[in-house]
């Protein structure tokens, strides 16, 4: 009688581990339990836009990722874009636009011609020759054409004016394809 | 190399029979290959010429952490062109795009994407503040039109941005009757375009990602070379053919997902015909036009107490003397004081003394102190519009081509990127560099017709170039080295 008892406790005792560990190696295999998201603590999103700034030698762009605030407005999205090129590279690439550059006003038009207003000093505190020209510009529209997809052309204004040419190298009265400018 | 490939190779010494000593051995020599070729496999991927065509694609490097290859989330964020909102509370980043939502949790391998959930063989890692993305879950993203497709290239360790055209594959040659034929396969074939029908610059285009090998034997005639060339909008192979080359066709078969491009060592009927080809020999200059940078008022660059109009003038002069010795022309200077011209003025002068040659004399200047050597513009290879346009004007052979009038150097692009690239050699052997070409037309050219250019012979910002340029006979040797390089072009050799 004792050995049965004894039989029946051991068993027991086995069929309970054996429960236990299928139970374990099925929550290892299962999915968490879905957590109950909280409010969003952060009520901006962040974007990661990739800008252009010129090679210390002049030879070309290179690109620096960088976050920027979320933004569903153009305008602000573009501001945000023309600000952190002005601010210059992080790892030791050239500013080529000139120093105070913004932009003040932008407008897309349906067919992706964007007119990008900027700052008098885009013009007045440029002092380059035409490899310094040829980066600001490039510098510009690489930016914008990589984070704004929707940009086909740009139109650059300055102060409100047409824009001629920013050193009178390189024409800029008409809108510059996107593409055109690798 | 994929996981579950290499999964595969690591398992294939499990199965190996363990019956007879001989046979132990035998295994045992395979256990050791197989694991030999798994540790091999990423440096011999990595020894394989990679195609350049990343170059200009959206791309992001990959790491391995722990073991796993990884992208960070900011790279793939920024691929998917996606918003990022972090919830620190339960380690969650979360990427939206364009509709789509991707879930990431910190070190955990459950991925939410869209509504479903993902189980990755490997979890999310957080490595310095960033969490590492395994690059499995690549293939795993919605494939959509609005969402970017992305590919994982190993042979790049990179993740890039497919574009609208998806991938072409490895170009095929086949040759026979006469004909030669290149199938390429794509998964968009009817925006394949020939973009360029010279014999010698011979240009198709693709709008896919070239993720294949280009043949490295020998090609069958008339094919004497074949390239990829970088391109922002997929893709676009070079070829280079011998003057036998009598014709060209392009098949577009959008069934098989294939482009196929044959050349007829007979031309005729059913063939289309390369671009013409300007006549070998040496070239006539009658008259050069020299036009000196700037001028008056306008003083260009100022560096190291130099005026840029200045010293123009000076080359300007320099080499009038130069080219009147060498070369049986008439040479003229847009102005021979310091006085400003507007850029109509300049191009009237050059079209009114019927000019074979124009050169736009300049010096640089640059915010940062690295840059020196010279640099050219010249008026792009292609005519008036948009890429796209001029894309879709050449494969259907337009018969004519309005442009406007500003822009009438294009109709000298050819030549004048030969005269560019003749200049610029000269001034590299002659010790004037770094040299650098760039296609776009300059102010100084608008409305010139005539092959020209736009020279910076040096950079005034550089201090280098300063003290060559202040040398006793600094000007007159760069008036030389330019000649230099207009002699050759006028060669034609």
């Amino acid at each position: 009688m004792r050995r049965v008892v004894r039989r029946l406790v051991i068993g027991g005792l086995l069929v309970a581990v054996l429960a236990w560990l299928v139970v374990r190696a099925q929550h290892q295999f299962e999915p968490p339990p879905p957590v109950v998201a909280r409010p969003d603590t952060v009520s901006t999103g962040l974007r990661t836009v990739r800008l252009w700034f010129s090679a210390p030698n002049g030879d070309s762009l290179v690109s620096e990722s960088r976050d920027v605030a979320e933004s569903g407005v153009m305008r602000e999205r573009v501001s945000a874009l023309v600000a952190e090129l002005a601010l210059g590279s992080r790892h030791g690439a050239v500013s080529a636009l000139p120093a105070g550059t913004r932009a003040v006003h932008v407008y897309l038009d349906e067919r992706g011609l964007m007119t990008l207003d900027l700052s008098q000093a885009f013009a007045a505190e440029f002092h380059g020759g035409s490899g310094a020209e040829y980066l600001a510009v490039a510098s510009l529209v690489r930016t914008i054409g990589d984070n704004l997809p929707e940009v086909k052309q740009l139109l650059l204004v300055c102060g409100g004016a047409p824009l001629g040419s920013l050193g009178g190298h390189l024409p800029l009265d008409r809108p510059i394809d996107v593409s055109d400018w690798p | 190399m994929s996981a579950s490939r290499v999964r595969r190779l690591e398992s294939a010494p499990r199965m190996a029979p363990r019956r007879a000593p001989a046979r132990r051995e035998r295994g045992r020599r395979w256990v050791a290959l197989a694991a030999l070729c798994v540790a091999l496999a990423p440096a011999l991927a990595a020894a394989l010429p990679a195609p350049p065509a990343a170059q200009t694609l959206e791309s992001a490097p990959v790491r391995n952490v722990e073991g796993t290859t990884c992208i960070g989330a900011n790279d793939l964020a920024r691929l998917l062109d996606a918003t990022k909102y972090w919830h620190p509370e339960v380690r969650k980043l979360e990427l939206r795009a364009h509709g789509h939502r991707v879930q990431l949790t910190a070190d955990n391998p459950f991925v939410l994407v869209d509504d479903a959930t993902l189980r990755l063989d490997d979890p999310v890692r957080s490595v310095d503040g960033e969490f590492q993305v395994p690059v499995q879950l690549i293939d795993s993203l919605p494939s959509d039109s609005s969402e970017s497709r992305l590919l994982y290239d190993p042979r790049r360790s990179s993740v890039l941005v497919l574009p609208p055209g998806g991938v072409v594959g490895t170009p095929r040659v086949t040759s026979g009757e006469g004909v030669t034929r290149i199938v390429f396969p794509v998964e968009r074939p009817e925006d394949a375009a020939v973009v360029a029908r010279a014999r010698a610059h011979f240009r198709v285009r693709f709008t896919g990602f070239f993720a294949g090998t280009v043949p490295d034997s020998a090609l069958p005639a008339p094919l004497r070379g074949l390239v990829v060339l970088p391109s922002l909008t997929g893709c676009a192979f070079e070829l280079r053919l011998g003057p036998e080359a009598g014709g060209f066709r392009i098949e577009r078969d959008a069934r098989a997902r294939r482009v196929t491009l044959s050349f007829a060592r007979a031309g005729g009927a059913g063939w289309e015909a390369f671009a013409p080809e300007g006549p070998p020999g040496p070239r006539r200059i009658r008259v050069v036009v020299i036009d000196p940078g700037h001028g008056g008022g306008d003083t260009g660059v100022s560096a190291g107490g130099l005026l840029e109009k200045d010293l123009t003038l000076v080359l300007a002069r320099e080499l009038r003397r130069e080219l009147q010795r060498r070369l049986a022309a008439r040479v003229m200077l847009t102005r021979d004081d310091d006085r400003a011209l507007s850029v109509d003025e300049r191009a009237e002068f050059a079209n009114r003394s019927r000019a074979d040659l124009v050169l736009s004399l300049h010096f640089d200047g640059f915010p940062g102190v690295l840059a020196r050597g010279a640099s050219a513009y010249c008026p792009p290879a292609v005519v008036g519009g948009s890429s796209e346009s001029r894309a879709d004007a050449a494969s259907a052979a337009a018969p004519l081509l309005v442009l406007p009038w500003r822009e009438v150097a294009s109709r000298h692009a050819v030549e004048s990127r030969a005269l560019a690239e003749a200049v610029l050699s000269s001034l590299e052997l002659r010790g004037e560099g770094p040299t650098r070409l760039r296609e776009v037309l300059p102010m100084s050219l608008l409305g010139v017709n005539a092959p020209g250019m736009l020279l910076e012979c040096a950079t005034l910002t550089s201090e280098v170039d300063r003290a060559r340029l202040a040398q006793s006979d600094g000007m007159a040797a760069l008036a030389s080295a330019i000649a230099d390089g207009i002699e050759a072009w006028q060669r034609n050799e």
